[in-house]
């Protein structure tokens, strides 16, 4: 056999290594302890084998599937406000008006904050105290709203809250990839048209339109995974609260995982956010293939 | 047709006023705030600007004796974990960029769920194996980490600048007598200089900000500035004052270096190139 090795295997080697190392033990790991009944603070019971006991719970209980909604109420809320926000962002920069560089650069600034200072920030700005929406509300006679309660501590808008803190951050972003598609479209199609005689709401809906939808999804399944991870904004503003009423997967797990000390069942969520992230993954990587 | 193009230019004014107030309201409050004295914050209508200006909220934060510590941990760990990414990711993006593999989208996949998979998921079991190697108050799982979370932006960005230089670049640098290797980072790394520089201020960024792991990962000597940051939010009384000015001093090392980015990105794209 003259089998000759690709030499681009060496180049790639540890890097995949160091990938699969990091990323597909702990994985494994998880899917092992997802088994087992392990709770840390009682040393005394051991790690023991329970088969799908932790599953099954995880299925039955209506808290689950409710947090199942909540993080779903959260992922389609932000990810529909920076979208529509984002492409309307995105078709305004791509004019190039005078000075669309540097208010580039500004609109940018939020996504480069790390997301325990935008929570902080937010946390801030609406305290009830302190904060400047709730003043500003009670100045043009919404003080209603803020009344009984705080705006975080509302179950009912607690989690509007949490979705308005993410858009601040994540607008840029989605503006940034729709702006990089607009840039991208021939501008031979735009010139046929004005050949033609179209308006600019027919060039809008018959040209930019149909040739930005690839991009727009890969704006919203990139968001739609990437917005799953929420973790740091829901930490600091409301911890969860009130009630569970902003508690999401990711932080149902931490919750499990690090209070209640609870190995084995967080672990079983984890394999749930696991098969999640495949799955969404798969979609998009259909999308950007095709 | 003269008066659309009134109304449009207006349109476009009314939207680029509201994101820029939209954008900038949040941050200049805490700006302002970092700037006031512990007895305006709590003034009734909020003052815009700072009655009295004072640096004292600043002076508070940097004696606090842990602050040292933890800028220099944050320093250390964005630092080293951004090394370790760029050293693993640019072969690999290079090999991605040029060889041609069988399993190529099997790759390309395991990259991008690396990318994609919620911290939380590796979070438990990285604390875990953590605590079995007895290794909860060191660097090495807090850097491991961060270089995990940024590899794949490493290997998936460095690999588009490579693909646009021509290959017959180091065909010719091989031709010459140069190994593969050498033509590689004697030639082709040079070329794509300024695109490392935006990867690698992208990771650093991604390592700076992050808190999940830094949360469980760290111990009381091996904290980052997200955490300083966490710990004064979740005091019971939260003196607003010295929380702005810590916000402050976080964000503003990656404000700059992230509006450097974008330059390099813009440059990037257009610099590297054949004639």
């Amino acid at each position: 056999m003259n089998k000759k090795i690709n030499p681009g295997v060496f180049y790639l080697l540890p890097v995949m290594l160091f990938i699969i190392l990091i990323f597909l033990i702990p994985l494994i790991y998880s899917l092992g302890t997802s088994f087992t009944r392990w709770l840390l603070l009682r040393p005394d019971l051991g790690v023991k084998f329970i088969g799908l006991t932790n599953y099954i719970r995880l299925f039955k209980d209506i808290f689950t599937w409710q947090t199942l909604g909540r993080t779903f109420y959260f992922v389609f809320g932000a990810v529909s406000i920076e979208t529509i926000v984002g492409f309307i962002l995105a078709l305004t920069l791509n004019t190039e008006f005078k000075g669309w560089k540097v208010v580039q650069s500004i609109i940018l600034v939020p996504f480069m904050m790390a997301p325990i200072v935008v929570g902080f920030t937010w946390k801030f700005i609406l305290d009830d105290n302190f904060g400047l929406i709730p003043y500003m509300l009670k100045a043009i006679g919404l003080g209603n709203i803020t009344k009984d309660v705080p705006l975080l501590a509302n179950p009912k808008m607690a989690m509007p809250m949490i979705i308005i803190a993410d858009a601040w951050e994540y607008i840029p972003v989605v503006t940034l990839i729709i702006l990089a598609g607009l840039k991208s479209l021939p501008i031979e199609l735009y010139e046929a048209a004005n050949v033609d005689g179209a308006t600019s709401f027919q060039k809008f809906k018959y040209i930019t339109l149909p040739m930005l939808r690839p991009v727009i999804l890969v704006a919203v399944v990139m968001r739609t995974l990437t917005s799953l991870q929420v973790f740091d904004s829901i930490y600091v503003m409301t911890g969860g609260g009130p009630g569970s009423a902003t508690e999401t997967l990711s932080f149902y797990t931490y919750r499990e995982a690090f209070i209640s000390y609870d190995i084995g069942f967080s672990s079983a969520l984890n394999v749930l956010i696991i098969l999640l992230a495949m799955i969404f993954t798969i979609i998009y990587m259909k999308i950007i293939r095709g | 047709m003269k008066r659309k193009n009134w109304k449009i230019k207006f349109l476009i004014g009314i939207i680029i006023t509201i994101a820029l107030i939209w954008t900038i309201v949040p941050i200049f409050w805490i700006l302002s705030t970092s700037f006031k004295m512990p007895t305006e914050q709590f003034t009734i209508p909020p003052t815009l600007f700072p009655r009295e200006f004072t640096l004292q909220n600043y002076i508070n934060f940097f004696t606090r004796s842990d602050l040292v510590r933890k800028f220099f941990n944050s320093i250390f760990v964005t630092t080293t974990s951004t090394i370790i990414s760029l050293i693993l990711g640019i072969p690999g993006a290079y090999a991605l960029a040029r060889f041609n593999f069988k399993h190529a989208n099997l790759l390309s996949f395991i990259i991008l769920l690396a990318r994609m998979m919620p911290p939380i998921v590796m979070v438990v079991p990285f604390f875990m194996i953590t605590r079995f190697l007895n290794l909860s108050d060191s660097y090495i799982p807090i850097i491991i980490a961060s270089s995990f979370l940024s590899t794949p932006f490493a290997v998936w960005m460095m690999r588009g600048f490579f693909a646009e230089v021509p290959e017959s670049i180091e065909e010719a640098a091989m031709i010459d007598g140069c190994t593969r290797f050498q033509a590689l980072y004697k030639v082709v790394l040079p070329l794509v200089l300024p695109g490392t520089g935006a990867t690698a201020i992208l990771c650093a960024i991604i390592a700076w900000n992050q808190f999940l792991f830094a949360l469980i990962l760290t111990g009381p000597s091996t904290g980052t500035l997200p955490i300083l940051v966490s710990m004064f939010i979740t005091e019971k009384n939260i003196d607003w004052g010295i929380m702005s000015a810590a916000a402050i001093v976080t964000v503003i090392p990656m404000i700059i270096f992230g509006l450097l980015v974008q330059n390099n990105l813009v440059r990037g794209l257009t610099v590297g190139s054949l004639r």
